[in-house]
């Protein structure tokens, strides 16, 4: 028998008798989770899942780029009056936000400034998808007039004209910065990616819970707090909230309308995905294009099979729970302060005004203060404040010498 | 519009031996499911399979209409003029985020396609939907209950 079917056998034996069946709560402190519940509570790990570099960046996983891509990351000169970067906004400190209800670079943009940790495994990119992949959504605050407010030109002078960026950038892409201002500016895209596909987050106490959870070590499961385990309950039960917050990193990816405002100021209104899609199709670099460094367009599946639909209009992204308790405020606009709002949100759901389309996915879940209280506490418990990144100063780094070639 | 439902559960021997078509159909095809309505047997299978959650996956198709099979058809003479897959949640009212293409297979015999695109991004129930156009338009629906 492989080892691959005894490890199975081992947790149907768990799934079974370990937990499933034990009626009432135990005197160690675990409640009883149906087989079920085991099961759902198990999809959401294990944690970390494993890297996987990004075929369409050819920087992605090289050393020499995550140095680099760090280095622009925090440079304030890519930004046309040399005072704001991509850190500016992404604040390592603050769990990678700027707890502002909306984000302000040059000037204050429409959207809540989302965090990075596990940015990695997001399918697509921003609130409302407008990126199909982590490099194409990196160029796009450094040409946004609100953010960086920079050119192409801008990115490709500064680039080119630094002796020591443009040595590191030869040494990562095997070729000076070419001629082309789009080029170089893809170039930094691909370098900032390979950056943030370093930021990940550590494993919380819901990790340790759910691996103990898929061993039947009700000992080392009984360590997580009963409000914690009653209100996971709830997030897989009574609130199916999995139904869109599932898998390791407690998201489909994908978007919903979960009846926020559509308004980002009296008169103006935010189209959400279906102005993403729109800005998407539009986009000279998305996996489609010849910015794709994967000749088979192994990640593109997505991109090519996209479409807007009228449903669209008001959905944004579904974020990761992972660490929510670090990104507050919460929502696209910022608009709910605190966890216990957004909660509050999902209790008492307009249901007019989200059922407008027809769609019959979420209903108000008239919480209790005390589920209210367990859903919360289950929430913080699936984040950390133990952050694995260190910085990496740039005066560090010994200066660079072009590789031979 | 002839509509015709049949569960997943459904599937492989017990259907192939209700028909004789749907054995024809389903002999060059195997891990397949069948579905079958007054024109048409359609055999069906998932790449990759199980479907999971949130991924994409494609569709290898095999239609055979009633009257022959796909081996023994002329090309293009009972075949349907066009093949439609689409997938919906009932329950939800809401369908997939991404459109399927679809596209005939060649060198493996007539009435061979596949889907590609689609994806299910919630667990639960969905109906897998395949719309064969012909002289009539044959709406088959397969369900599928994703955990």
């Amino acid at each position: 028998m492989s080892r691959r079917l005894l490890a199975a056998g081992a947790l149907l034996l768990a799934l079974g008798a370990g937990f499933g069946l034990a009626p009432g709560a135990a005197g160690d402190g675990l409640l009883p989770f149906s087989t079920e519940e085991v099961g759902a509570i198990v999809s959401h790990g294990p944690w970390p899942p494993p890297w996987a570099a990004d075929p369409s960046n050819r920087a992605s996983g090289n050393a020499a780029a995550v140095t680099l891509g760090e280095r622009l990351f925090f440079d304030p000169r890519l930004s046309v009056n040399g005072k704001v970067s991509c850190g500016s906004c992404h604040q390592p400190e603050h769990g990678w936000i700027d707890g502002e209800k909306r984000g302000f670079g040059l000037a204050r943009v429409d959207r809540n400034t989302p965090t990075l940790l596990d940015v990695r495994l997001q399918r697509w990119f921003g609130h409302d998808g407008a990126a199909d992949s982590l490099w194409a959504q990196s160029m796009r605050p450094i040409t946004d007039a609100r953010e960086l407010g920079a050119t192409p030109a801008h990115i490709a002078q500064l680039v080119r004209g630094d002796a020591q960026l443009a040595c590191r950038y030869e040494n990562v892409f095997g070729e000076a910065p070419p001629a082309d201002d789009n080029a170089v500016l893809v170039g930094v895209g691909k370098l900032l990616a390979a950056f943030q596909e370093t930021i990940v987050s550590s494993r919380t106490p819901f990790d340790r819970f759910r691996d103990a959870m898929a061993k039947g070590d009700r000992q080392r499961a009984a360590q997580y707090s009963l409000p914690a385990q009653r209100g996971l309950k709830i997030f897989i039960g009574k609130g199916a909230c999995n139904t869109c917050h599932f898998g390791a990193n407690f998201t489909n990816n994908e978007f919903g309308d979960v009846g926020m405002s559509y308004f980002i100021e009296k008169g103006r209104v935010d189209p959400g995905r279906h102005g993403g899609i729109k800005t998407l199709n539009a986009s000279p670099y998305t996996l489609l294009s010849r910015w794709n460094d994967d000749p088979a367009r192994s990640t593109a599946t997505s991109t090519r099979h996209v479409e807007p639909e009228q449903r669209n209009f008001g959905e944004f992204k579904v974020p990761t729970l992972r660490n929510a308790l670090l990104s507050a405020p919460y929502m696209h606009d910022g608009s709910l302060a605190s966890l216990r709002d957004v909660i509050r949100h999902y209790s008492e759901l307009n249901e007019e005004r989200l059922h407008a389309d027809g769609q019959q996915i979420l209903r108000p879940l008239r919480l209790t203060p005390a589920e209210s209280n367990d859903l919360l506490v289950f929430l913080e418990s699936v984040s950390t404040f133990t952050s694995p990144w260190r910085g990496n100063s740039a005066s560090d780094d010994p200066p660079c010498v072009v590789k031979k070639k | 519009m002839r509509h015709v439902r049949l569960s997943v559960a459904c599937a492989l021997l017990s259907c192939a031996l209700a028909s004789h078509g749907a054995l024809a159909c389903t002999a060059a095809f195997t891990g397949a499911a069948v579905i079958e309505s007054p024109g048409y047997v359609l055999a069906w299978r998932t790449q990759p399979a199980p479907i999971v959650v949130g991924k994409h996956f494609a569709v290898d198709i095999v239609v055979c209409p009633r009257a022959g099979t796909a081996a023994g058809t002329k090309a293009g003479m009972a075949l349907p003029q066009s093949l439609r897959v689409d997938a919906q949640m009932p329950d939800h009212r809401h369908g997939m985020n991404y459109k399927a293409s679809v596209s005939v297979v060649n060198g493996e015999g007539a009435g061979r396609y596949r889907a590609e695109g689609l994806m299910f991004h919630m667990p639960g129930r969905w109906e897998l939907l395949f719309e064969l156009r012909g002289v009539a338009t044959d709406r088959l629906v397969a369900e599928v209950m994703l955990k």
